[in-house]
């Protein structure tokens, strides 16, 4: 669904709010990744908010002094950027001949198209045009009058909360009759066939994303584009690039509904009051000069939903670890559903102690407990191993 | 993630401080194991950085790729990896073993986390199918080198196998931390709340040890802003004075050693820390039988290897494939069967869901005879009184890990208030006199277990033999031919 | 303690306390990455360039042919030779006694087609037996264009670029030849497998006309060779690389010419600089418009 070319009142006022919200910074762009991320945690209101708004979460959470564990080294940004520019080498050539023998690509479909830039503008919005371009007119060429095959880098849009996120997937390949498929280039090894299943997992929802923004170019006819994404990755232990087939249908599935839920952000803005915001109160140089304290309470107001996957995926991570701390949530979902859903450490003890008496719903649980408790009890008593329960 | 184990959790979130989840070590611990950390560089599927190696906690052997991105002296690293790992594994295998035995002591490796385990497979796979002679060929003991790190990174799958240990999981089955599954995964946090230093909570410990700068990480993967700040620099100085050599090569050199045993020595004495905190559990008893299985599996990938036996082939037949996974079953029940009856505390999850129940023996009846048939029988009855909660029912046939070759049968469940007396019917292992000779069956008094869990011996589950694997599996595997292309693997 | 650029550092720091600097300073950036603070790890990079900077001197200093105390005196007895651990640049090359322009002339003569300096670089190490980075490639083409405004057509020839048939604008990384023929220099979506494939012939005849072709070039036809249907088992003769590569030429060619002629076409008018390095108009701008990163762009 793209954002139509005058937003109705109603839609301006949303705008204003998601503005105010997110304070004087420039929104923060959306790409493949963290769109899919947001799949990830979908009852987390305070993510799905922040993402919705734009805001710099990584910023936010290094001013009230929990910034983000994640980095990237150089040498795996350099090792992705060669065997990228090695398989896009000489009118990507050896990527050619991986997609004949994987697209049965006719012979005379060998096109190739960069859309790095336009004539030496990298504007996302100039690429977008040209891309738009290139593809509409590739998808209307008639079968055996193809003009393009190979589009480099191709800039798509997407409408996620009222903005444009501008992605750019690897190489998008057209193939003669008439279907697009996406292509991802990356540089973990697929070793006998087989490849890491989680990086797997996390470049089929990319890819999904990026399937998505085409098909909505391409004026959403799904069989334009194919379900079935290209991954080239090296093969083995070499930097000879093989090829793997990623059906990503499922994860659209998952990616509609996670947009659907973004795009009623409003419905989740009515639930705080419109004072609230994370701006950061940026000097002139640029530092935060916000209270950390207040922005602290800001960013309390709106409810997390942390789980310990929150570590390897949201800059908020740590902040919301510290909040959740004397929770059975903190300590792992299945740590929850074992102790039956009680959310505090402290009911957990109090229940197994008998100190807390139970409710209705909670007596089953209870039980259980007091008879845990009791067995380790018997078990390591209090002077050898173990605390006092 | 049981309830006792969660509730084990909470209690340690609350106290600060780790909690046992065991009562007993499960895990064969040699008295001379091979610790293991690999570094690798980020981007690559396989492409060591460093190692640090030993059996001696004093004497760490550090090896350094200084050339991380050259895969010429990645083969380099693995030839001098598998001086001392050959070395430390023929140390085993030196004396011949008894007649119908296998070799008395087996080779254990031990790596901080399951990167390692994952680090050595891929060394394995990388190395295993090179050659010795040809354009590519590297040292004899590469190949040989890669076919045992396969064959110790299988092992590891079998639930039950101590030939390769990844420390966190070990530590993580003793004992609970008061975080997350996901975060006992970082050693030195893991640690930390197992035994924090003095003056400091598990808490405060583990969180201090999320510093990379101060903690670095147990690898493979190293922290980024090592990478970043510290190694792309070593890294270019060495390349740059690799053309002159002489001091400024050696000084890059130095650096570089350095700059990695930064990154290596503190996980290396955390290893031997973790390794000092399961000692404290005395050893389970079964622990001695798994270790001899595995024993015997060592024994044969030596006469295996011996006889110049191929590497083990990418990918397993469906056949092999189908027999491994029945087995791994096998296996992982016969494991949850043996940590019941060696562990209380891991008995006491059964008691929880109903499987078994624990308390003291009241009364018995040594003398009982079943007089129906033809013989009478010795039948004796014992009547226990518990406070578990019993939801078996009459007629169930349980087993008490004091006395295994002994059937105990429910025939009468009696409730009084909070507790229950069971009485059951015990059959075998008493002999065939007419009264149960003393210690053969329980005597009033005594705690005893019964336990629905048994460890039968399960026959392997008939297979095809690989020739007649049927086509719906693809049929018979080709027979495993080494190739020119596993030699070349390419080198561009 | 981190020197600020007003403080006063006692004479010649040594060299081990300048290493103990260095490794602070490493851990200070390190902990201000991870604490988020980009200013502060700046600053402490800005301070360790320092840092590096004195202990390169302080070493060339030492180890220096009239050095007093001689800690690393064997260095020392070669008098001549660079013994600072961390060049510059990389050595210069052996071989070659001609200026980079005239190298980059030889391999692009021989490909006869626009290539990217990686591709010149390897064909000029296999074919005139001596390498350059990439990097001195690069930049030669700004320096030619300096050179050409500067005096346009007082050379004999230029390292130019390659235009885009669409927009007439350089082509990302490909150099040419001034001298070659418009339709040569312009690029159009088959021209990349055309010159691909055109450049595997040019290469497969350099082979066969050597009597004994260093295993270079071999290797350089071999990774050609892999990437054209009819010889991309190994090994493949230059014989079959030519017919192959010409097979599939037949199926481009016609298209191709179309699309280069109709560009050439519309290049001819153009001044001398734009015909050469590419339309102006984009290029300017492409650098008004270079401060805005991709994807920063407001809501239309």
């Amino acid at each position: 669904m793209t954002a139509s070319p005058r937003p109705s009142p109603a839609q301006a006022q949303t705008q204003a709010r998601l503005d105010r919200l997110r304070g004087r910074a420039l929104p923060v762009n959306h790409n493949a990744r963290t769109i899919a991320a947001l799949a990830a945690n979908p009852g987390c209101s305070r993510r799905a908010l922040m993402d919705a708004v734009g805001v710099d979460k990584q910023q936010v959470a290094t001013h009230v002094g929990f910034p983000a564990p994640f980095g990237q080294s150089q040498f795996a940004i350099a090792r992705g950027n060669a065997f990228e520019a090695q398989v896009k080498e000489g009118g990507a050539a050896q990527l050619l001949t991986l997609l004949r023998e994987h697209l049965g690509l006719d012979v005379g479909q060998a096109h190739y198209h960069d859309l790095n830039d336009v004539g030496g503008n990298e504007t996302a919005l100039v690429r977008h045009g040209r891309t738009r371009q290139l593809l509409t007119g590739a998808a209307l060429s008639a079968p055996g009058e193809a003009t393009g095959t190979m589009f480099d880098h191709p800039m798509l849009r997407l409408a996620v909360g009222g903005r444009h996120a501008y992605l750019e997937p690897d190489l998008i390949a057209l193939q003669h009759r008439g279907r697009f498929h996406v292509v991802e280039i990356k540089s973990f090894a697929i070793i006998d066939g087989q490849a890491d299943p989680a990086k797997v997992a996390a470049a089929a929802i990319q890819s999904a994303v990026y399937v998505h923004a085409l098909r909505d170019l391409l004026g959403g006819d799904p069989g334009r584009v194919h379900y079935e994404t290209v991954l080239v990755a090296p093969r083995d232990f070499s930097s000879q690039p093989t090829v793997a087939t990623v059906d990503v249908r499922r994860q659209l599935t998952v990616l509609r509904r996670q947009l659907d839920r973004i795009a009623s952000v409003e419905g989740l803005l009515d639930l705080y009051p419109a004072e609230l915001t994370f701006d950061l109160d940026p000097d002139p140089g640029g530092r935060p000069q916000r209270p950390p304290g207040e922005l602290a309470d800001a960013i309390g107001q709106v409810t997390a939903n942390y789980t310990p996957d929150c570590l390897a995926t949201c800059d908020l991570c740590f902040l919301c670890r510290d909040e959740a701390a004397g929770t059975t949530g903190a300590l792992g979902r299945s740590v929850r559903t074992d102790l039956g859903g009680v959310e505090h450490a402290e009911q957990v003890l109090g229940l197994a102690r008998g100190t807390l008496p139970p409710s209705q719903e909670r007596a089953e649980i209870a039980a259980q407990l007091t008879r845990a408790a009791r067995l380790r009890t018997e078990l390591l008593g209090t002077q050898l191993f173990g605390t006092e329960i | 993630m049981t309830l006792l184990t969660s509730l084990a959790r909470v209690i340690a979130a609350q106290a600060g401080r780790a909690q046992p989840t065991k009562t007993r070590r499960h895990v064969h611990l040699s008295s001379r194991p091979l610790v293991l950390i690999p570094l690798q560089l980020a981007g690559e599927a396989c492409a060591p950085l460093a190692a640090m190696v030993g059996d001696d906690r004093d004497k760490p052997l550090q090896l350094a790729v200084y050339e991380p991105r050259d895969r010429s002296r990645r083969f380099e690293f693995a030839a001098d990896l598998a001086e001392t790992v050959l070395a430390y594994i023929d140390g085993f295998a030196a004396a011949e073993p008894e007649e119908g035995q296998p070799y008395p002591d087996a080779p254990q490796l031990l790596v901080p986390n399951l990167g390692g385990v994952a680090f050595a497979r891929m060394l394995g796979r990388s190395t295993r199918f090179r050659r010795t002679d040809g354009e590519y060929a590297v040292r004899a003991a590469v190949p040989l080198l890669g076919r045992w790190l396969s064959y110790y990174a299988e092992r590891s799958e079998a639930t039950g196998s101590a030939l390769l240990i990844p420390l966190t999981a070990a530590l993580a089955d003793h004992w609970a931390t008061g975080q997350s599954a996901m975060e006992d995964a970082n050693l030195a946090a893991l640690v930390s709340w197992i035994d924090p230093p003095d003056g400091m909570t598990g808490p405060e410990a583990a969180r201090a040890a999320e510093d990379p700068v101060r903690y670095p990480p147990a690898g493979p993967v190293t922290d980024p802003t090592f990478d970043n700040e510290v190694l792309d620099h070593l890294v270019k100085a060495v390349r740059d004075a690799a053309a002159g050599g002489g001091t400024p090569l050696a000084r890059a050199q130095a650096a570089t050693d350095a700059a990695l045993r930064s990154q290596l020595e503190p996980t290396w004495e955390l290893m031997w820390r973790s390794v000092d905190l399961l000692r404290t559990l005395p050893e389970a008893a079964s622990v001695p039988d798994r270790w001899k299985s595995d024993r015997w599996s060592f024994t044969g990938q030596v006469g295996w290897l011996r006889e110049d036996g191929a590497p083990q082939p990418r990918r397993d037949g469906a056949v092999a494939a189908a027999r491994r996974l029945a087995r791994l079953e096998r296996e992982q029940q016969r494991l949850a069967v043996q940590r019941a009856y060696d562990d209380p505390l891991v008995m006491a999850e059964y008691r929880l869901t109903g499987e078994a129940f624990a308390g003291t023996v009241s009364a018995a009846d040594p003398a009982r005879l079943d007089t129906e048939g033809k013989r009478a029988k010795l039948r004796p009855w014992i009547t226990v009184r518990t406070a578990d909660e019993v939801v078996l029912e009459n007629g169930t046939v349980l087993r008490s890990p004091d006395r295994p070759g002994q059937d105990a049968m429910i025939v009468d469940i009696a409730l009084s208030g909070q507790l229950a007396l069971v009485t059951l019917e015990l059959k075998g292992g008493m002999g065939q006199a007419k009264v149960a000779p003393p210690g053969t069956m329980p005597a009033v008094g005594d705690e005893v277990t019964y336990t629905t869990l048994r460890d039968e011996f399960q026959r392997a589950p008939e297979f095809p033999e690989r020739e007649n694997t049927p086509w719906t599996h693809g049929g018979p595997p080709a027979d495993y031919v080494p190739t020119e292309d596993d030699a070349r693997e390419d080198w561009s | 303690m981190i020197a600020g650029p007003g403080y006063h550092r006692p004479v010649a720091e040594t060299i081990e306390a300048l290493e103990r600097r260095i490794d602070g300073l490493r851990v200070a950036v390190r902990e201000a990455v991870l604490a988020g603070d980009r200013a502060l790890a700046s600053a402490h990079r800005a301070s360790l360039k320092r840092a590096e900077q004195a202990w390169e001197d302080a070493l060339m200093t030492a180890t220096a042919p009239d050095a007093q105390t001689a800690p690393h005196a064997q260095a020392a007895s070669e008098p001549g030779q660079a013994t600072h651990p961390r060049a510059r640049e990389p050595a210069e090359p052996t071989g070659s006694l001609l200026p980079l322009r005239e190298q980059v002339y030889e391999a692009l003569s021989l490909l006869q087609v626009p290539a990217a300096p990686k591709l010149i670089a390897t064909v000029h190490e296999a074919f005139f037996g001596a390498t350059f980075p990439t990097s001195r490639v690069t930049s030669l083409k700004r320096d030619e264009e300096r050179s050409f405004r500067a005096a346009p057509f007082s050379r004999p020839y230029y390292i130019c670029a390659a235009l885009s048939a669409d927009y007439l604008a350089p082509s990302r990384g490909l150099l040419a030849i001034s001298t070659w023929p418009l339709e040569r220099r312009v690029i159009g979506s088959l021209s990349p497998r055309v010159d691909f494939l055109t450049a595997a012939i040019r290469v497969a005849e350099a082979i066969e006309r050597i009597p004994e072709p260093p295993p270079a070039a071999r290797r350089l036809l071999q990774r050609f060779a892999a990437s054209i249907p009819g010889a991309s088992s190994p090994p493949s003769p230059p014989a079959t690389v030519k017919e192959a590569a010409a097979a599939e030429l037949t199926v481009h060619k016609d298209a191709d010419d179309r699309a280069r002629g109709a560009a050439a076409a519309r290049a001819r008018p153009l001044a001398g600089a734009e015909q050469l390095f590419g339309t102006m108009s984009f290029r300017e701008l492409a650098i008004r418009t270079s401060g805005q990163t991709a994807g920063r762009a407001a809501a239309e």
